[in-house]
C-alpha cells in the first residue's frame, strides 16, 4: 500500500526537539513556543501542558500562515517565512522550519524583538534535520495505526456521543 | 497526513466539509458543538463575515478518547463555499485525511453542487494525493425541503467514489452524528496497515 506522505514523531525526536524548544523558551525570553503542522495540528510545546485553546491557537496560526504566505506569492515575494503579529501585550511569531512544520512563538513587549529573531532562527536550523527523519520514516506510524488499532477505534467510535446517532 | 506522534502517544487525523455555499456546512459543525459535552470537545473557532458567511474555515476538535494508549482526535474544519475564495479553500484541505461532501439536496442548486464537486476533486489532485487513500463521504442536506432532487440523481452526480451516502437535514441535526462517525470510521480504516 502506498502511503500518502504523513509525519511520525517517535521518542528520541520529541525528546530532542523538547530539549530545543525548552531552550528556546528561556533564553529568547518567551512565555510560550509551540511547533504545529502546516495543516493545522499541535506537535508540541513548552511549557509542556497542552489545553484545549492550543488546539485552536495551532489552526488558526496555521491557517494565517499560510493566508499569509499566499499573500506574499500574489505579490511575488518569494522569500516568505516568517508571519509576526505585534498585540498590546504580547508578540507572535510564526516561522517555517519544514514543509510540513511551523514554529511558534510569543513574547512580551519587554523582550527584545531581535534577540528573539536571533534565537528562533538558531532553533529552526536545529530542528530541521530532526524533522526531515521524521518526514522520510513513517515505519512507526504505519506499525502503530494497525489492524487492532482500527478495529478499537471503529468500536469507540460506535459508542461516541450515545444518544445523537439515531437522529 | 495523519499526524502522528508516538512521544505523546497522539494522533490527529483532520477531516474537512466541504461543499457549495449555504449547503449547510457550518450549520452541521455548530449542531456537533451545541451537542457533545465540553469534556469531549475544544471550543468553536469560526472566521467569518458580518453576515456569518464562513470567511476561511470553522474548527472544531473533538476527542475520541484513548484507543490502544493512542490519544485519538478530529478536527473538523469546514470550508468556505463561495467559488471565489478557492485559494481559501486549498490551504484549508492541506493535510486532508477525510471529506464530507455537503450536498444542497434542492433542484435549484445543481449547478453549484456540481461546480463544487468537480473543485474538490480538481484541489485534491493538485494537492497530489493520492485520493483512494482519503476517507469520503455524501452528505445530502436539506432533506426537509420541498423541491430536492432524489438520493439515486445526486449520487448519479456526486458520487463517483462510491463512498457511503447519508441522508442530512443539519438544521434539525438528522444525520449529522451519522455522517461524523462514517467519515471517522473511515478514516481510521484507510490509515490503518493492510
Ligand atoms: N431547511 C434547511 N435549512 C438548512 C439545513 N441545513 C442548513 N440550513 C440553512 O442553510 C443556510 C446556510 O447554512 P450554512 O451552514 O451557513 O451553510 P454553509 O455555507 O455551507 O456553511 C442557513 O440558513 C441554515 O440554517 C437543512 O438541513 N434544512
Ligand atoms: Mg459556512
Amino acid at each position: 500500500m502506498a502511503r500518502r506522505k504523513g509525519l511520525v514523531i517517535n521518542d528520541e525526536q520529541m525528546q530532542m526537539i523538547d530539549g530545543v524548544l525548552t531552550k528556546l523558551q528561556r533564553v529568547a525570553g518567551s512565555a510560550f513556543v509551540a511547533l504545529i503542522s502546516t495543516s493545522g495540528q499541535p506537535i508540541t510545546t513548552a511549557p509542556a501542558d497542552v489545553d484545549a485553546d492550543t488546539l485552536s491557537l495551532a489552526a488558526l496560526a496555521a491557517g494565517s500562515f499560510a493566508a499569509t504566505r499566499q499573500l506574499a506569492e500574489v505579490l511575488n515575494e518569494r522569500e516568505f517565512s516568517l508571519l509576526f503579529h505585534e498585540g498590546q501585550e504580547s508578540n507572535l511569531h510564526v516561522m517555517q522550519v519544514t514543509e510540513q512544520i511551523l514554529l511558534l512563538i510569543t513574547f512580551g513587549r519587554d523582550t527584545q524583538v531581535g534577540r528573539v529573531r536571533l534565537y528562533t532562527t538558531r532553533a529552526v536550523e536545529v530542528l530541521k534535520p530532526l524533522f526531515e527523519d521524521a518526514e522520510d520514516s513513517d515505519e512507526g506510524g504505519a506499525r502503530t495505526i494497525d489492524t487492532d488499532y482500527s478495529r478499537e477505534a471503529g468500536a469507540a467510535i460506535d459508542d461516541w456521543f450515545p444518544g445523537e446517532s439515531d437522529k | 497526513m495523519a499526524l502522528i506522534n508516538l512521544a505523546a502517544r497522539e494522533i490527529n487525523y483532520k477531516i474537512v466539509y466541504y461543499g457549495c455555499g449555504l449547503c449547510g456546512k457550518t450549520t452541521n459543525i455548530q449542531y456537533i458543538h451545541r451537542r457533545v459535552n465540553p469534556g469531549a470537545r475544544g471550543r468553536l473557532v469560526s472566521i467569518a463575515t458580518e453576515e456569518e458567511r464562513t470567511l476561511y474555515f470553522d474548527f472544531l476538535p473533538l476527542s475520541l478518547g484513548t484507543v490502544k494508549g493512542l490519544r485519538t482526535r478530529f478536527h473538523l474544519y469546514t470550508v468556505p463555499g463561495q467559488s471565489f475564495y478557492n485559494a481559501s479553500r486549498k490551504l484549508v484541505l492541506q493535510g486532508v485525511d477525510g471529506v464530507v461532501f455537503v450536498a444542497d439536496s434542492q433542484i435549484s442548486r445543481l449547478d453549484e453542487n456540481v461546480d463544487s464537486y468537480l473543485n474538490l476533486w480538481d484541489n485534491l489532485m493538485e494537492q497530489d494525493e493520492d485520493p483512494s487513500h482519503l476517507g469520503i463521504v455524501l452528505q445530502m442536506n436539506k432533506r426537509d425541503l420541498g423541491s430536492i432532487f432524489s438520493v439515486t440523481d445526486l449520487t448519479e452526480l456526486l458520487n463517483h467514489t462510491g463512498s457511503p451516502v447519508i441522508e442530512a437535514c443539519a438544521l434539525t441535526g438528522v444525520g449529522v452524528f451519522e455522517t461524523l462517525k462514517t467519515v471517522c470510521k473511515q478514516v481510521i480504516a484507510k490509515s490503518a496497515r493492510t
